[in-house]
């Protein structure tokens, strides 16, 4: 008898243990998109500042300033992972972009509130990275939880499907690190 | 860092002069030193033949060569420490000076107790707190200090006490190039504090996480717990892995790192002194050559973990 007891509790414990286990693997990877969401805020914001600092000098940049601007209004909009990926890969791109034109312009590069901007920039895309890299890693924590065996029957019956990794193209992984330094 | 060349030339013109009267003191304080250890030795035949003989004046004598070996060696004992210091105050300053002028040496400090705990690199709390050769001085943008330390435990079995090393060597503190505000421990995997149950004990007791990264080299070599896993990240991007990867590979196994309150810590175990001058052997350039490779490591460091990069907004 104590025996069916055991044998039922397990079958009711080891079911919980592993649904819980696998509910913490899932606010995990929704808490790092959270903190990435908080970072990709902050670029947003940085946008406007960028431009307006830069718009001044950067004259016969005006198509460029502009997409920045357009493209600023696309990333507000609520977008699935893969398409918030894409919209982050331009508009990283663009920044860069923007950086580097900079060069071109010397009293731009002289400037402290450029160069102060420059540093918040760079210092937001860092924690961008760490905060993808972090979502990336729940993710793949996640993945493997509901992947194997026995937590896949539970994650099955749960309902719990994959989740979009966050990736970012090949040619925009590394900021560019420009210096502004007379 | 100056060349060794220009050294050279600084050694003949300016250290040398100083080193004539050093070095004679160092040999005096040889010879106390051998003295004494020549009546402790000779004292030895004089018991045992006191034993076979049973003679009162032999043992009288035994006791005399003990004592006078004694006084000698308190002698010895007295005056190193004084020359010691002497040659920091005049070789060494000089060497650091020259090596790395604007650098501030301090023979008799070292890195604060509150400093060394509040790195958290080390999971006990020390009984004994040793160090000397405190340097502190400005890399640029980043203000850097460190310091020679040996820190032990006290272990006690019932019957006897012992002292047991947590530490010893240099001991490495830098403003890091980027802002944070949580705390971000990079220790060996090889380290032996970091058993299983000490493992799970302070990472709870410290509510860290084990933070898993990308690099299989870095994860090989490194355990990383963190209070924030996206700051680790921040910290430790995938250049600064490789960075502490060389770092490890230069320094050997014992590197621990911790980042806490904007500050890098660093510890790198040694087994010898800083800038220690040698008592029986001649300190000669090739020993002063060693100080200057001493002071180019921690530059090496900071060179290697690109410290002075400040692209990230901290000035």
């Amino acid at each position: 008898m104590p025996l069916l007891i055991g044998i039922l509790l397990l079958l009711v414990l080891v079911p919980v243990i592993i649904y819980n286990n696998l509910i913490r693997k899932k606010n995990a990877v929704d808490n790092a998109f959270f903190s990435m969401d908080v970072m990709l805020k902050k670029r947003y914001d940085l946008v406007p500042q960028l431009v307006d600092t830069v718009k001044g000098y950067m004259q016969h940049e005006r198509t460029l300033l502009e997409s920045l601007t357009l493209l600023r209004q696309q990333v507000a909009e609520k977008h699935a992972v893969n398409d918030s990926v894409k919209l982050d890969n331009q508009l990283q791109n663009l920044l860069a972009q923007v950086q580097v034109t900079a060069e071109n312009y010397p009293d731009l590069k002289a400037s402290e509130n450029f160069l102060r901007l420059q540093g918040a920039i760079n210092e937001t895309e860092e924690q961008l990275a760490a905060s993808r890299r972090y979502y990336n890693a729940a993710v793949n924590d996640y993945h493997n939880a509901i992947q194997s065996f026995p937590s896949s029957l539970v994650a099955g019956l749960a309902g719990m499907g994959r989740k979009d990794y966050f990736s970012t193209a090949e040619e925009t992984k590394a900021v560019p690190s420009v210096s502004f330094k007379s | 860092m100056e060349a060794s060349k220009d050294f050279r030339a600084f050694y003949e013109k300016e250290l040398q002069p100083l080193l004539v009267p050093l070095e004679t003191e160092r040999r005096k304080i040889k010879k106390l030193a051998l003295t004494g250890i020549l009546f402790l030795l000779g004292s030895f035949p004089l018991f045992f033949i006191n034993g076979v003989v049973q003679n009162p004046v032999i043992i009288v004598l035994a006791f005399i060569f003990v004592l006078t070996g004694m006084i000698f060696l308190v002698k010895f004992s007295n005056r190193q420490k004084k020359y010691r210091l002497l040659f920091k105050e005049s070789i060494v300053r000089k060497v650091i000076g020259f090596t790395e002028p604007g650098l501030e040496y301090f023979p008799g400090r070292a890195i604060e107790e509150a400093d060394y705990k509040k790195s958290g690199l080390f999971l006990t709390d020390p009984d004994r707190y040793k160090g000397d050769d405190y340097v502190q001085g400005m890399h640029g943008k980043t203000f850097f200090c460190f310091s020679e330390l040996h820190t032990e435990q006290q272990v006690s079995n019932g019957k006897q006490t012992s002292w047991v090393t947590i530490f010893k060597g240099l001991f490495f503190i830098a403003d890091f190039n980027k802002n944070f505000s949580g705390r971000t421990y990079v220790w060996s995997e090889k380290n032996p504090q970091l058993n299983f149950l000490s493992r799970f004990f302070s990472s709870f007791a410290r509510k860290l996480e084990v933070v898993k990264l990308e690099s299989p080299e870095f994860e090989k070599r490194f355990i990383v717990y963190s209070n924030d896993q996206v700051e680790a990240r921040y910290i430790l991007t995938p250049s600064f892995m490789e960075r502490a990867v060389k770092l490890q590979q230069m320094m050997g196994e014992g590197v621990c790192l911790s980042f806490i309150d904007t500050n890098i810590y660093v510890a790198v175990p040694i087994k010898d002194g800083l800038f220690e001058p040698a008592l029986f052997a001649s300190n000669d350039f090739s020993r002063l050559e060693e100080f200057r490779i001493t002071l180019g490591i921690v530059y090496d460091i900071m060179d290697e973990l690109r410290l002075n990069d400040r692209l990230w907004g901290k000035e």
